[in-house]
Parts: structure tokens; C-alpha cells; sequence
């Protein structure tokens, strides 16, 4: 656990969010190293994942919510005025719950961002964009007979594993994940865990999750979230063996509530 | 060790039975520990039976409790302080049950003794019986209220059983020396006092198990050693 030889990535600094009167994060102070899986874990609600909405700013499209403070990446603040949210989000890809794949193609699923961001010059170009990011999120192989057929005739792990492969598309520097195997089966889980564990050699990953056994397998590092507050962050090998922190304790333990 | 229970309530009644079985288990193997070394002091040839036949219950209770533990990790994935209570439960469980065995031995060379064993033999042999008894009842109650320091102690004292091991093989070796005669018997008193001795290493090895239940730590640093023994 080489945390202090890593280089933060990530940096979140008194950060405040609101959803009208309702507070959601309550000052976090959080840093994400680089190309290493950083896991949230905590209860329903606790604010995790209004966290890594403050990452690439997906909770801009949320009217009422406000947010205050500060997220730097690669020590850039994210929430200046003239800071362009694609570019942004282009940078910091997101994997939600359950598969989304647009209903398009297995090809132009992928190939819907680098149109939008004039990544191909060409038909060539794209093939190989498209191809690519299939091999690297290890999906390829499974479709490479049936790019004409649509995204949604996958099965669900393949599904999340294209969407893994849409965010890939644009050449991210994160990816944002958030209960990605929560609707998946097993075998879909393990896919998707060993995909990650690839896919950290190049990215840094932030991943939520309710599953303290998945959290221990895929990430570095650990954060507990509880009310919208950080409660404990610290290697993922030092929260699940030893926490310092009693409600930590007592919600990996299953002694909460 | 943590102050509310599980939410599952058939969890917390798995982690209190595993409990329970090695308080039983720490119990039989201090009686056990116990009845050989008075068999042994006695010379009480009678008790023997009894003590072998008693290692069999300590020796099911370790079993229970290795498929007690299979069951809590494949049910439960336990974490944090249950995963270290699982695992020194496991650790501790077998260093008692080797205690079982140990005692057991000792009792089994009580048969060959001589009833007439002379006193210059069993003075060191005594205090190393009763010391590493009380080494043994201090790691159970340590273990019952999460003692810390209390492990810590117990982990250093080893050195004063390696001592007194030592004297007592000494003082065997030196009966020896006075008439080659005393050799069967001697033989099997250095096979009782390296019995006991080893004994308390596995008392060592509960207390360090017993550290890293409540620190989550490993005890840092080199087991205290007695002095070699002088020839």
C-alpha cells in the first residue's frame, strides 16, 4: 500500500453540496490517487454518490442542487465559471448502475463521444477507435461479429462493459463508477472487477459500491461516507482489517442500525 | 470488543457460541495442564487414564470450532474486528488443543516414574509446572477481557519458563551424572520439563494471537529468550 508514494489525482477541499435547503456533503476534504480504485462505501444516502456527481459536475443538471468548495484535478479547479463541462466530462467518464447503453448499435455506441468530439478523421479512424475501446474493456472478442446489432441485445454484463467502453472512447483521464455491478450477476461481477483491475494501470478509478467484499477485491484506498460526512479514509487493506473509527467499524461489521 | 452487536442476530449468535467453545476449550486445557503436572509431582500413576481419555474433549472442541469458523467465513465475510476474532479464535484454538496434547504427554510419562522420585528433581520442575499454569490462566483471562497489556506481559514472561526449563533439565542432567542407572528416568523428567516448556510457547503464540485480536497489530519484535543452557 503505497499510499504516500502516489500522486493525488483528485483533490476535494471543503466541499459543501446542497439540494435546495437540504445539505447532502458536509465539508469533505478527500483526495483520489492517481491510477489507483478509490472505493466509497457507506449507507443509502449517506452522499457518496453526490460525491463523484461533484467529479465531472453531473449535478450542474440538477436545478436545486448547489455546490460549494472546491475539486481540483490534476491541481485544476473544476468548478470555475469558464471551465466547458464536456471537455470536463470527456475527461471524467461515468459508468452508472444499471447498463445504459443508447438504443444505437453496439458500434455507434462507442462511436456516438469521438463524433461528438471530432476524435475521427475517418471511417478508418473510427473502426479503430471502436475497436480499441472494446479490447479494452474486454469486449471485443464477445462482439466483433454483431457491431451492426443494437447495445441493448448484450446481455447486462456486456451491456455495463460497453458503457465501460463508451466512456473509454474519449480517452478519459477518470472514470467515475457508480454501483456498477450492483444489477449483475456473478460471473458479470468478476468480468467487470478484473476489468478494472486492468483498466488502473492507465486510469484513476472511483468506484461506489455497496459490497464491502467487492470494495476489498478492486480498490487501493477507502473512504466511509455516513450523513454526507467523511468519516474514515485510509488503504482499503488498513478500513477492512483494522478501521480507526468506531462507526466504521460498526458498519463494515454489520452493526449498523 | 465493539459495543453494539450485529444487526443479523444469528451472526452475533455464531461469533458468541465460537466464544463460548474457547473459554470451554482454554478451561479443559488448564484443568488438563494441571492434572498432569500433579500426576507428574504425585507420582499418581492412577490419574493417567483419566488425563488421556479427557484430551479427547478438547481435541472434538477444536474440530467444532474449525467448522465453526468455516461456516462464519463462508456465511458471513467477516471484517475488521470479526475477521481478527475469527482468525485468533482459529490460531488460539490449535495452540490449546497442542497444549491438550503436551499435557497429555506429560501424564503418559508418569507410568515409567519411579513413585519414589527423589525431591532434588521436582523443585525446579514444580515451579516451571506452576509457572506456565499461571502463564496459561492469565492468557484465558486475558482473552476474556481483551487484555492488551495483559498479553503483552504474558508474551514476555516466556523467558523466566525458558529459565526455569533450563534449571530443571540442568538438575536432571546432573542427577544423571551421579549414577548412570537414573538414565530411564531421566530420560523421560527431560521429556516433561521440554514438554512444559513447549507448552508455553504455545501460550506465547496465544498471547501474540490474542494482541493482534485487540490491536489489529502484530506484537513487534523478537520473542525474549532465556539463557542457553551451561554444559
Amino acid at each position: 500500500m503505497e499510499l504516500n508514494n502516489s500522486k493525488i489525482k483528485i483533490k476535494a477541499k471543503n466541499l459543501n453540496v446542497f439540494y435546495g435547503k437540504k445539505q447532502a456533503l458536509f465539508n469533505i476534504n478527500l483526495d483520489i490517487n492517481q491510477k489507483e480504485v478509490t472505493a466509497l462505501i457507506g449507507p443509502s444516502g449517506c452522499g457518496k454518490s453526490t460525491f463523484i456527481r461533484c467529479i465531472n459536475r453531473m449535478n450542474d443538471v440538477i436545478d436545486i442542487c448547489k455546490v460549494e468548495g472546491s475539486v481540483e484535478i490534476d491541481g485544476a479547479e473544476i468548478n470555475e465559471k469558464n471551465v466547458d463541462v464536456v471537455t470536463l466530462r470527456e475527461k471524467v467518464g461515468m459508468v452508472f448502475q444499471k447498463p445504459n447503453p443508447f438504443p444505437k448499435s453496439i458500434y455507434d455506441n462507442i462511436a456516438y463521444g469521438p463524433i461528438i468530439h471530432g476524435a475521427a478523421e475517418n471511417k478508418d479512424q473510427m473502426d479503430n477507435i471502436v475497436e480499441t475501446s472494446l479490447k479494452k474493456a474486454a469486449l471485443w472478442d464477445e462482439v466483433k461479429d454483431r457491431l451492426n446489432e443494437p447495445g441493448t441485445s448484450l446481455s447486462g454484463g456486456q451491456q455495463q462493459r460497453l458503457c465501460i467502453a463508451r466512456a473509454l472512447s474519449v480517452n478519459p483521464e477518470v472514470i467515475l463508477m457508480d454501483e456498477p455491478c450492483s444489477a449483475l450477476d456473478p460471473i458479470a461481477t468478476a468480468k467487470i472487477e478484473e476489468l478494472i483491475d486492468d483498466l488502473k494501470k492507465s486510469y484513476t478509478i472511483v468506484i461506489v459500491t455497496h459490497s464491502m467484499a467487492q470494495a476489498v477485491r478492486v480498490s487501493q484506498k477507502t473512504g466511509f461516507f455516513h450523513l454526507g460526512k467523511i468519516i474514515e479514509v485510509d488503504s482499503t487493506e488498513k478500513i477492512f482489517k483494522n478501521p480507526a473509527n468506531k462507526m466504521t467499524q460498526d458498519y463494515i461489521t454489520g452493526r449498523f442500525g | 470488543m465493539s459495543g453494539t452487536g450485529h444487526t443479523v442476530k444469528s451472526y452475533e449468535e455464531e461469533m458468541q457460541s465460537l466464544n463460548d467453545n474457547l473459554v470451554m476449550m482454554g478451561s479443559l486445557t488448564e484443568s488438563q495442564m494441571a492434572d498432569a503436572m500433579a500426576a507428574v509431582i504425585k507420582v499418581d500413576k492412577d490419574s493417567v487414564d483419566k488425563i488421556v481419555k479427557n484430551d479427547g474433549k478438547i481435541n472434538e472442541l477444536r474440530s467444532v470450532i474449525d467448522n465453526q469458523i468455516t461456516t462464519v467465513l463462508v456465511k458471513r465475510a467477516p471484517m475488521a474486528v470479526d475477521l481478527r476474532i475469527t482468525i485468533s479464535t482459529m490460531k488460539i484454538s490449535h495452540d490449546l488443543e497442542r497444549i491438550g496434547d503436551l499435557a497429555k504427554s506429560v501424564a503418559k510419562k508418569v507410568k515409567p516414574l519411579p513413585v519414589d522420585l527423589p525431591d532434588e528433581l521436582i523443585g525446579s520442575l514444580r515451579r516451571l509446572g506452576d509457572l506456565v499454569q499461571k502463564q496459561l490462566k492469565d492468557a484465558l483471562d486475558a482473552y476474556l477481557n481483551k487484555s492488551k497489556d495483559k498479553a503483552i506481559e504474558i508474551w514476555k514472561k516466556d523467558e523466566q519458563v525458558d529459565d526455569l526449563t533450563n534449571l530443571a533439565m540442568n538438575e536432571v542432567a546432573t542427577y544423571l551424572q551421579k549414577d548412570k542407572k537414573n538414565l530411564e528416568m531421566a530420560t523421560h523428567l527431560l521429556f516433561v520439563t521440554k514438554n512444559i516448556e513447549r507448552a508455553g510457547d504455545h501460550i506465547t503464540n496465544i498471547a501474540e494471537s490474542l494482541y493482534y485480536l485487540i490491536e489489529g497489530e502484530y506484537l513487534e519484535g523478537a520473542r525474549p529468550k532465556g539463557k542457553p543452557i551451561e554444559s
